[in-house]
């Protein structure tokens, strides 16, 4: 038991430091019923998006997860079930054009058959804005180890545009600005403290977004 | 025996370094969901080229790994399983068949044009990109070519791990979707080849031209270029 508490308390210990701030801008009301689901896309490469996949597979694990999870249809199989109309090169830019895919042959009853009342578009990314200190590490015959310093700084920030495909139309935006200095200072062993960044961001803005959606 | 040892150590770690500064990647067969589209109502006759079956690409980065990509039979599986899910009917001829043994209304002809990637280093960045550029001929029941339009296809994929091999596949078969997409949101429009199904074009009106399909803006009238069937085979006259 002991143990155990000491491993949770150095877990603790041994992290980064992180600053978030998470944001909604609501513009309709919001709801979801009972068989009605999300899904979590990316918004195209071809503007410029570099949303991680990684970051997304973990929204949609976060916001699907626990017992107040929103159903959540996987990214890959909406895209499949709809193909070729939400590919990069081919996906809405807005809610305008919504009307007239729905009336594409197929797409409206693959909609209903997954039951998608939200699609939530993610721009955004995690880059490291800054970073310092040196850090070397030796190994010879009789042993190794490293002596020095390093850090650095990851900025996440990401945004998720909200659609309701019941009106068409934009539900609203979430953000989340989180940044996180990360540690490594070595005195023989290294002893990493990682600021998980993009977890945190991923976090906030899956809890979020089951708040502005449930309401 | 300690001489054969150390000879082998050498062999060994040449043959590693050497492994290091190549990397092979062979592609999988692609798999295209079937779209959400009314089929055109004509009958098609796809004629796969001989690279098609098994196309490689190798170029060395300069400085750093010399890339192979081995793209195999990807591009025919691509091509047969989209034109079946875009027409009617479709008929497969493979580089040596005579498009003169079978019926149809319109005779494509996919080639590949151009491949190009970019790994990390290059683009400064952590992202693979693949660019595939393909051309599509058609071609008439009787030889006229109806078109011939290019289709500029990219794909992008994020690195993860070590190595890059599955993000250059994934990048690459991105390009192929891509590809595929623009086929099927823009081929009638550029081509009208919906209007060969009424029969063959007349060749006295038939133009020299091409139609590039990267954009909407650019996906204007297509113009015709006056082809002939050659015994065994279509004659590319361009």
């Amino acid at each position: 038991m002991q143990n155990k508490l000491l491993v949770i308390l150095l877990s603790v210990a041994l992290t980064g430091c992180v600053t978030s701030r998470i944001e909604d801008a609501r513009e309709t009301v919001t709801g979801i019923s009972e068989g009605e689901s999300v899904v979590i896309m990316a918004k195209s490469y071809h503007s410029g998006n570099e949303t991680e996949s990684d970051y997304i597979t973990c929204v949609e694990k976060t916001l699907g997860g626990g017992s107040k999870g929103i159903r959540v249809v996987p990214n890959q199989q909406f895209v499949d079930a709809l193909f070729p109309w939400f590919e990069p090169r081919t996906a809405p830019a807005d809610t305008k054009g919504l009307p007239k895919l729905m009336e594409r042959p197929g797409v409206a009853a693959a909609v209903k058959d997954m039951g998608v009342r939200y699609i939530v578009w993610l721009d955004g990314d995690t880059e490291r804005v800054a970073e310092g200190g040196s850090l070397s590490c030796a190994a010879g015959p009789g042993g190794g180890g490293c002596f020095g310093f390093a850090w650095w700084q990851n900025d996440a920030d990401y945004e998720a545009s909200i659609w309701d495909l019941d009106g068409f139309e934009s539900a609203g935006t979430v953000s989340a600005d989180v940044s996180g200095t990360s540690f490594l200072p070595a005195l023989v062993v290294p002893i990493p403290l990682i600021a998980r960044t993009q977890t945190k961001a991923c976090k906030g803005m899956a809890q979020q977004l089951r708040a502005f959606i449930v309401q | 025996m300690t001489d054969r040892l150390r000879l082998a150590s050498l062999a060994g770690f040449a043959l590693l370094m050497v492994a290091g500064c190549s990397s092979t990647l062979t592609m999988e067969m692609p798999t295209i969901p079937e779209p959400r589209i009314e089929k055109i109502p004509v009958d098609v006759a796809v004629r796969i080229p001989e690279d098609f079956q098994n196309f490689v690409h190798v170029e060395e980065v300069l400085g750093k790994d010399t890339w192979t990509i081995d793209l195999g039979r990807s591009n025919a599986m691509l091509f047969t399983q989209l034109f079946d899910h875009m027409f009617d009917s479709i008929v497969v001829l493979g580089p040596n068949d005579d498009p003169r043994d079978h019926q149809f209304d319109a005779l494509i002809e996919p080639s590949i044009e151009g491949f190009e990637f970019s790994i990390p280093s290059q683009s400064n960045s952590e992202e693979f990109a693949v660019w595939i550029r393909y051309r599509m001929a058609v071609f008439d029941s009787v030889g006229n070519r109806a078109s011939s339009w290019t289709v500029s296809a990219y794909g992008k994929s994020q690195k993860e791990g070590i190595g890059g091999s599955d993000a250059l596949r994934r990048a690459a078969i991105l390009a192929m979707r891509d590809a595929a997409a623009l086929i099927i949101m823009q081929m009638d429009r550029v081509t009208k080849i919906r209007d060969l199904a009424d029969g063959p074009l007349d060749p006295a009106t038939a133009e020299p031209g091409t139609m590039l399909a990267e954009t909407a803006e650019d996906s204007e009238e297509p113009e015709n270029v006056v082809g002939i069937f050659a015994i065994g085979g279509i004659d590319d006259a361009e």
